[in-house]
């Protein structure tokens, strides 16, 4: 029981850091980033390349990869996504044309065998009889340290304020001075950041390898949808739901069927409530 | 859409007969073959443009449907080797089942929901592939299909027929009120709703047709392979359909059949690039996407024949 609780809740914030940033970006700049994943994926491999490879100490590393794939989510932005943006489906084109390219080019470099990262913590730690690494406990935590800066950067800074006005209406916050722009940028930086970090946290202890980003992206849609598009508790929320029914599913029946979880959750939600949780009424 | 005029029957005809005719110049299987998975990509691209391209509902899952109906092909053979021409209408059939199941949750809705629906359900579905491998032979498929005809030459034939077909169906339905509605639906779907128009019975029915072709060219496919495999479903079967119905120009159905029988040829000699293909295919893409937001294929040839109309 207590084992269910636990690892559902680190799953939940892995899945939490993934998806408030594919819903910030959309949520602030409409943009609908499919190369979400590869920002994951990115995190990752520049983990083990930092780690093992150039042999920097970890503490360094991890934030190090963070600030890369956030760079390099910027530069996307900037370059590939903000040119075409007139149009939704050039803007889905671009994004999933980078994810491929993102993950051809990890294939061709690395190849497609498994990578693996070293632990941050390698105690194992005991909480009331269960056995968990020290390493998903810091996932847990660091995501929900990371959660909550986020929340408290949003609501309570001058930047977060603007992001917000952004988010609500982007023309108006120009008229008010706020270069919507320079928003879009810092949003797909938190965003790639945020997912970035999910993927050094669970480097060493998932595989890396070059398709890792597709599966947890998939997920990330699916908490996006049942959370609300757009809604960052609302995603949270949608997290812990999803994060819990999955290792419920895994504990109960089998680690096969937790893929159709997901599934059956964007469906269930679709029929009854397609806003999702807490997304606003009209569904876009 | 405009008419079509007699020189685009003109052009078709010409095209049609080359390619029927390439084999017997050049007689080789290696070229035949290669002639038989273009006409199959012209099938699985058109039948993409034919819902996608005209509702502007982006379809990122198409393979969800290619892979449904290779699979009950496959299924079909393997385990229940049944006749194997039964395996066509039930591929298509089960091909619009899955669209159904897909369709009718996301396509009430307005906004980006059927893009990312699909994507995750041909995802998940590769994933499920693999998972309950007992059934379907996981990464290394199912084996053993029975070929629907013999000879390569044959078979190619009728692979392009079914193209040809495909093809004139869908222009046909494109060009007439169903598909003016469907192009409305584009533009304004409140209006549409408005003028009482049941948007979500043309949006789901649309899905519908393009399923039922699209799986049908799995199933052709699969009894062209002779064997079925879970890459079948990946996102990058769906992504390279998308480019050619880009490079065609989209909501031209004829553009995206042809873009797909070039850009397979094109493939093919890229095939000593080996793992780089995917690089040129995502690059090209990019390139279509900055400088050719029209497509290629369709601007071309209405520019070609402008003046013999």
């Amino acid at each position: 029981m207590l084992q269910i609780l636990i690892y559902g809740a680190v799953s939940s914030a892995i899945y939490a850091m993934l998806a408030v940033g594919f819903t910030l970006i959309f949520g602030v700049a409409r943009i609908l980033n499919l190369a979400h994943g590869s920002f994951y994926a990115l995190g990752a491999y520049a983990a083990y390349v930092l780690t093992s490879l150039l042999k920097i100490p970890l503490f360094l590393a991890a934030p190090l990869a963070v600030l890369l794939v956030a760079g390099f989510g910027v530069v996307m932005e900037r370059f590939l996504v903000r040119p075409l943006r007139q149009s939704q489906l050039a803007v889905l084109m671009i994004t999933l044309a980078v994810s491929l390219a993102v993950e051809q080019a990890l294939f061709l470099i690395f190849g497609s065998e498994y990578r693996n990262v070293p632990s941050f913590v390698a105690e194992k730690l005991s909480i009331g009889g269960v056995d968990i690494s020290g390493q998903r406990l810091l996932a847990l935590v660091a995501g929900v340290l990371v959660l909550l800066t986020l929340w408290l950067f949003i609501q309570r800074t001058r930047l977060g304020a603007a992001i917000l006005a952004v988010s609500q209406d982007p023309e108006a916050a120009q008229y008010m001075g706020i270069p919507t722009n320079r928003i879009f940028s810092i949003v797909i930086a938190i965003s790639a950041g945020t997912a970035a970090l999910a993927g050094v946290l669970v480097s060493p202890f998932l595989t890396v390898q070059p398709t890792m980003g597709l599966l947890p992206m998939v997920k990330a849609f699916a908490i996006v949808i049942v959370g609300g598009l757009g809604s960052i508790p609302g995603s949270i929320i949608a997290s812990l739901i999803l994060g819990y029914s999955e290792t419920i599913v895994a504990y109960l029946i089998s680690t096969s069927w937790t893929e159709l979880v997901s599934l059956v959750a964007v469906v269930i939600t679709l029929m009854i409530r397609p806003s999702g949780i807490l997304g606003r009424r009209a569904a876009f | 859409m405009r008419r079509i005029s007699l020189i685009d029957i003109a052009g078709a005809i010409v095209l049609v007969a080359i390619l029927a005719l390439a084999p017997m110049f050049v007689s080789s299987n290696y070229l035949t073959g290669v002639l038989t998975v273009c006409a199959v990509y012209g099938i699985w691209a058109s039948s993409w443009d034919f819902m996608s391209g005209l509702t502007g509902r982006e379809n990122f899952g198409h393979s969800l449907f290619i892979g449904a109906g290779a699979y009950t092909a496959g299924f079909l053979a393997t385990i229940w080797s049944t006749n194997p021409w039964l395996s066509l209408p039930t591929a298509v059939g089960v091909a619009i089942a899955f669209s159904l199941l897909v369709g009718f949750p996301t396509l009430r809705l307005r906004g980006p929901y059927f893009a990312l629906a699909m994507l995750s359900a041909s995802a998940i579905l590769q994933r499920l592939c693999l998972i309950f491998w007992e059934y379907t032979g996981g990464e290394e498929g199912l084996y053993g299909l029975d070929p629907l005809i013999k000879s390569p030459l044959h078979y190619y034939w009728f692979v392009l027929a079914v193209l040809v077909v495909t093809v004139i169906v869908l222009t046909l339905l494109a060009q007439s009120h169903w598909g003016l509605l469907l192009r409305a639906i584009r533009g304004d779907e409140a209006t549409c709703q408005a003028a009482g128009i049941n948007v979500t019975f043309y949006k789901i029915a649309s899905l519908m047709i393009s399923a039922g072709f699209a799986g049908l060219g799995g199933a052709l496919y699969a009894h062209y392979q002779l064997q079925v495999s879970p890459p079948l479903f990946s996102v990058v079967v769906s992504i390279t359909v998308i480019i050619m119905v880009y490079v065609g120009g989209i909501g031209s159905i004829y553009g995206a059949a042809v873009a797909a029988i070039l850009l397979t040829l094109l493939t093919e000699m890229l095939r000593g690039f080996g793992e780089y293909r995917l690089w040129i295919y995502t690059l090209t893409l990019m390139l279509i996407l900055f400088f050719l937001p029209n497509g290629l294929i369709a601007p071309l040839w209405r520019r070609l024949t402008e003046r013999l109309r």
